[in-house]
């Protein structure tokens, strides 16, 4: 769980940690399904670490994270502020195939067509899975809109995939 | 599973000799009762022709259709239309609604040409656009309707008879995505209602609802998938939530 | 300059783009200005002739007669003093007669015909001789007959013909200046009575000696005497016969006719057809406009896209307009000329002078007023017919030209609504009537021009049947003035008809034209191409019938007004009944075709948006 994520989460109010999950699970919808507790949890101790977070525990109960109140402190705020204002956009990696497909018809180790055949027909199938999912939210929802996201994005893939295919056949055509 | 559809070697060209174009070729095709089948391709490949000639709009040069038990290359000009507007629902890309037209004169032309009466069409049109998710735009005409409305009323209309397989083409092509939803929506509830749907797209979207999946290139059929199976990765991986 | 050579290659080579479109327009505005132009140039055609008759036979400048009047006790002659005086009145120069007149019953080859015989000395006489142009001058036992008379009976010399029961033998055919030729003999009350019944109006002209003429004479049909007068100053015959007067006891008609008065009456056998001519060209240009119409508003939309780009281009509203007015307007000249000269090579053809006046006419004179007229009315059609669509077309906004949209058609809700009730092929018929209501209305216009023009047509014939049944002795006679008609009137019709037909497939090609979208959407929800096509023709046929319905009483209407307020005659229904069935048929069967070829075009590749 990206650490800037759940600071940001946090920016509002102090919170308990079962409600910073719950609000988690919601703007994600079936995306955050598989969320495990821990990992927002290892994520809260690095920050505490960090000096980013202060964890209070209420009264009486110990030691359970989902018990204990996190909040932000001033260098916490900071970081926010700066995230916020930060551009970078996340990186699709598509280096890895590009070098996966060229590595493959090198060294001969692989079909070049059948790695892309099989790439876009797992695509296909998360493409299926995410509109799926994306039908049976309702339209205002806040997970609707991140799944339209990701299907958008498959879709560009896709795309490139369908180029790539053209311009392998097209060499191996040549060759 | 008899196939309700069946093709086999169609062939459509167009021009002579050096100037000819095959733009089907040698295309065989089965498709089954209550299926969905894609076909895939770059613009040019040739899948709208082929669905035109699936549809009877346009005579094969060559090879067999059989759809719904009658050979369709047998059939003269009327038979033909009769078999197009009881069989068939086609959805085209460009619409093709009657501007003069509201939506649900539109929707019950195929009823009226068929003969039924007009209350009876007049009564199916409207229970179709409700099932569209139009009911409360009937009376509006298609200036007056977005684009992803003008499909669905498309789609409608293609309902009216109810047909035993409906062809579209492109049906998403000229929508956006919020609209592309909505057509993807009907789509499905259709597929669940047990609707024979063969659907020619280039849109990824469109094509990974199906239940197979065929890529066609320069007038062949190049591929065929099922999407069977889930996925390698769960959502939350693919929406880059590290694990 | 350089902004008309634009427009002229521009203008040229959409013409040549689109031949067939061309043509059409040219037929049709063609069509109108030849029949124009004949109806114009008919004007006076036969005056030379007269004037050539009258020098050659030294034909009178007045005549004067003297008859018994109707019903009088038929035993005294009447007086030849009338005449006596006018042979020495002042004006007059010279005299021959006065002549005895007898009518007689003529029998010659089957045929009983009423004549005016005139007794002649068989010497030359020194006004009005008439022109021998076959045999001889009058001798005893013979007669010479008026060559048009003789033709309608088909004597020659040397015939046998009766007269009261005595026999002659034609000896001769002539010419003569001073009575109108066959059938125009009597007019102006110059013939006697005959056994007391009305004046017929086609009596013969023949003539004998003196002595058979007056042998002629019965005490139930007695002499009428004729005087020819030659003045000194011809053009005042009226005043002439103003001046001086042949009243006599009330038992005896006279009568004094002017040479003018006999030119107008020869005239009137060309008259007669410039009558139907006229009314008959006005009607062809109003074919001509709704045929124009269609064909350039259909032409303008399609310009729709490069009106876009001459604008795009930086062309001004108005160049854009006489870019698109310049190619109609350059067939509209071509029409005017090709009209004129075919009407004027043509119009001898109607207006030859017939055989009782000396020599053809010639080409009728193409006055400068009438060249001008002619190329008025085409322009004039042309800029009716197109000057609306232009100007829309070059205000359209760039933006929409380009994107070539056409003119959507209007919601006609309570049509749509009807059409939905009626049978598959009406719908769609009712439905294409929808969206194009202005076309239907043209074409209900022109199929009423067309019913006009029949219908006026039929109603002359009607009058003239009813005019001939009333007399015997017009049964199997050739009338010349009715053949005449006749033949004006068939000319009139086939023009008409071809304008008719011309415009119909104009219309009805526009209409399968700008029907292909619906038609082929028709074809693919399930329509087959029969209903299809039926339902073209229908959307043709449906506004012809109250055109054609309305035709009917516009057609009497205007027989009787071109008949200057004459009989106004009906022509039995079942002719009319007829032509409306008729022309329906013909309707149904012009569009039948277009229709058809249009169905059998794959629906595929009519909606197909692009190639896939």
């Amino acid at each position: 769980m990206q650490q800037e994520v759940v600071l940001a989460m946090l920016a509002k109010e102090p919170t308990h940690g079962y409600e910073l999950r719950a609000r988690l699970k919601q703007a994600l919808g079936p995306v955050g399904e598989e969320l495990n507790a821990g990992q927002i949890y290892v994520t809260l101790t690095r920050l505490e670490k960090a000096g980013l977070v202060t964890a209070r525990p209420t009264a009486g109960v110990q030691e359970r994270p989902d018990r204990k109140v996190y909040e932000l402190t001033a260098a916490g705020q900071q970081r926010v502020a700066e995230w916020l204002a930060e551009v970078s956009w996340p990186r699709p990696d598509l280096t890895e195939f590009h070098l996966k497909l060229i590595a493959a018809a090198a060294a001969r180790l692989g079909d070049p067509l059948a790695i892309v055949d099989a790439q876009r027909r797992e695509l296909l199938r998360r493409l299926r899975d995410a509109q799926r999912a994306a039908m049976a939210e309702s339209a205002t929802s806040d997970a609707a809109l991140l799944l339209e996201g990701i299907v958008l994005r498959l879709q560009a893939d896709l795309r490139w995939l369908e180029a790539c295919e053209r311009t392998w056949t097209t060499r191996r055509s040549q060759s | 599973m008899t196939a309700l559809l069946s093709a086999r070697g169609l062939c459509k060209e167009y021009g002579k000799g050096d100037a000819l174009v095959r733009a089907v070729d040698d295309v065989d095709l089965d498709v089954a009762v209550g299926e969905t089948v894609a076909i895939m391709g770059p613009s040019g490949c040739g899948k709208s022709t082929l669905l035109h000639l699936l549809g009877g709009l346009d005579r094969p040069t060559r090879g067999e259709i059989e759809l719904a038990g009658s050979r369709v290359g047998q059939l003269g000009e009327r038979a033909l239309a009769r078999l197009r507007r009881d069989a068939v629902g086609f959805v085209f890309q460009a619409f093709h609604l009657m501007d003069e037209l509201t939506a649900a004169e539109n929707v019950e032309l195929p009823a009226l040409l068929a003969g039924r009466s007009p209350r009876a069409a007049r009564r199916r049109a409207l229970e179709l656009l409700d099932r569209t998710g139009l009911a409360d735009r009937a009376r509006f005409l298609p200036s007056a309707l977005s684009g992803g409305q003008r499909q669905r009323v498309a789609i409608a209309r293609a309902l009216a008879n109810d047909p035993a397989i409906v062809l579209a083409d492109e049906p998403t092509g000229n929508l956006d995505s919020a609209a592309t939803l909505d057509v993807l929506r009907l789509f499905d509830d259709l597929h669940r209602a047990g609707q024979t749907l063969v659907i020619v797209t280039h849109d990824s979207r469109i094509a990974a609802t199906a239940d197979r999946l065929i890529s066609m290139r320069d007038g062949e059929f190049t591929d065929e998938t099922r999407l069977t199976g889930g996925t390698a990765g769960s959502l939350g991986k693919l929406a880059g939530l590290e694990g | 300059m350089g902004r008309l050579t634009l427009i002229s290659r521009l203008a040229a080579r959409d013409l040549r783009h689109r031949p067939v479109q061309a043509v059409l327009l040219l037929l049709a505005i063609t069509a109108a200005t030849v029949t124009l132009t004949l109806g114009l140039a008919l004007n006076g055609v036969t005056s030379g002739p007269y004037l050539r008759t009258k020098a050659v036979t030294n034909g009178p400048d007045v005549t004067a007669s003297v008859w018994p009047s109707a019903g009088e006790q038929p035993e005294r002659p009447p007086s030849r003093d009338g005449l006596t005086a006018l042979e020495t009145a002042s004006g007059a120069v010279a005299h021959s007669g006065p002549y005895p007149v007898a009518s007689a019953t003529l029998r010659a080859r089957g045929h009983t015909v009423p004549v005016q015989a005139e007794g002649r000395d068989e010497a030359l006489a020194a006004v009005d001789q008439p022109l021998v142009t076959e045999g001889t001058w009058v001798r005893p036992g013979g007669v010479v007959l008026e060559r048009t008379f003789a033709q309608a009976l088909g004597l020659t010399v040397g015939g046998r013909v009766s007269l009261n029961g005595q026999s002659f033998h034609v000896t001769g055919l002539a010419v003569t200046a001073a009575v109108p030729e066959y059938p125009g003999v009597c007019f102006f009350l110059s013939c006697n009575a005959y056994n007391g019944q009305a004046q017929a109006s086609d009596m013969g002209m023949v003539w004998l000696t003196q002595a058979a003429a007056r042998s002629l004479g019965t005490s139930a049909t007695p002499l009428g005497y004729v005087l020819n007068l030659e003045l000194s100053h011809p053009a005042d015959g009226a005043v002439f016969v103003n001046t001086h007067s042949l009243a006599g006891p009330s038992s005896q008609s006279s009568a004094m006719t002017t040479w003018q008065q006999i030119q107008n009456a020869d005239n009137d056998l060309v008259s007669v057809a410039q009558q139907v001519l006229t009314p008959g060209g006005w009607l062809a240009v109003a074919l001509a406009i709704a045929s124009v119409a269609v064909l350039a508003g259909g032409r303008m939309t399609e310009q729709t896209r490069r009106v876009g780009l001459l604008k795009a281009a930086g062309g001004t509203p108005a160049l854009v307009a006489a870019v698109l007015l310049a190619e109609h307007v350059l067939l509209a000249l071509v029409a005017a000329g090709a009209g004129l000269g075919i009407g004027w090579l043509t119009a001898p053809l109607l207006s030859s002078a017939g055989a009782g006046l000396l020599g053809a006419p010639g080409a009728p004179a193409l006055t400068a007023g009438t060249a001008g007229l002619v190329v008025a009315v085409a322009l004039g059609v042309t800029l009716a017919a197109t000057l609306v669509p232009a100007v829309r077309a070059a205000r359209t906004s760039t933006v929409s030209a380009l994107a070539d949209s056409a003119r959507p058609p209007r919601r006609r809700a309570l049509l749509i609504a009807v059409s939905a009730l009626l049978p598959v092929p009406l719908l769609i018929g009712l439905r294409l009537i929808a969206r194009r209501p202005r076309r239907a209305l043209l074409g209900a216009a022109s199929t009423a021009v067309t019913v006009t023009g029949i219908v006026a047509v039929l109603a002359a014939h009607h009058a003239y049947d009813l005019v001939a049944g009333r007399f015997d002795w017009f049964a199997g006679l050739s009338d010349p003035v009715s053949g005449r008609v006749s033949q004006v009137m068939a000319v009139l019709t086939v023009v008409l008809l071809t304008l008719a037909a011309v415009n119909t497939v104009i219309a009805g090609w526009a209409t399968a034209l700008e029907a292909r979208q619906p038609s082929a959407l028709a074809r693919a929800l399930g329509g087959t191409p029969r209903q299809v096509s039926v339902g073209l023709a229908a959307a043709q046929v449906l506004p012809a019938l109250p055109g054609a319905l309305a035709g009917i009483p516009l057609g009497i209407a205007l027989f009787a007004v071109a008949n200057s307020g004459g009989v106004v005659s009906v022509p039995p229904a079942s002719w009319l009944a007829a032509v409306v069935a008729g022309t329906l048929a013909a309707v149904a069967a012009l569009t039948a075709l277009p229709a058809t070829l249009g169905a059998r075009r794959p629906a595929a590749l009519i909606l197909r948006s692009e190639v896939a």
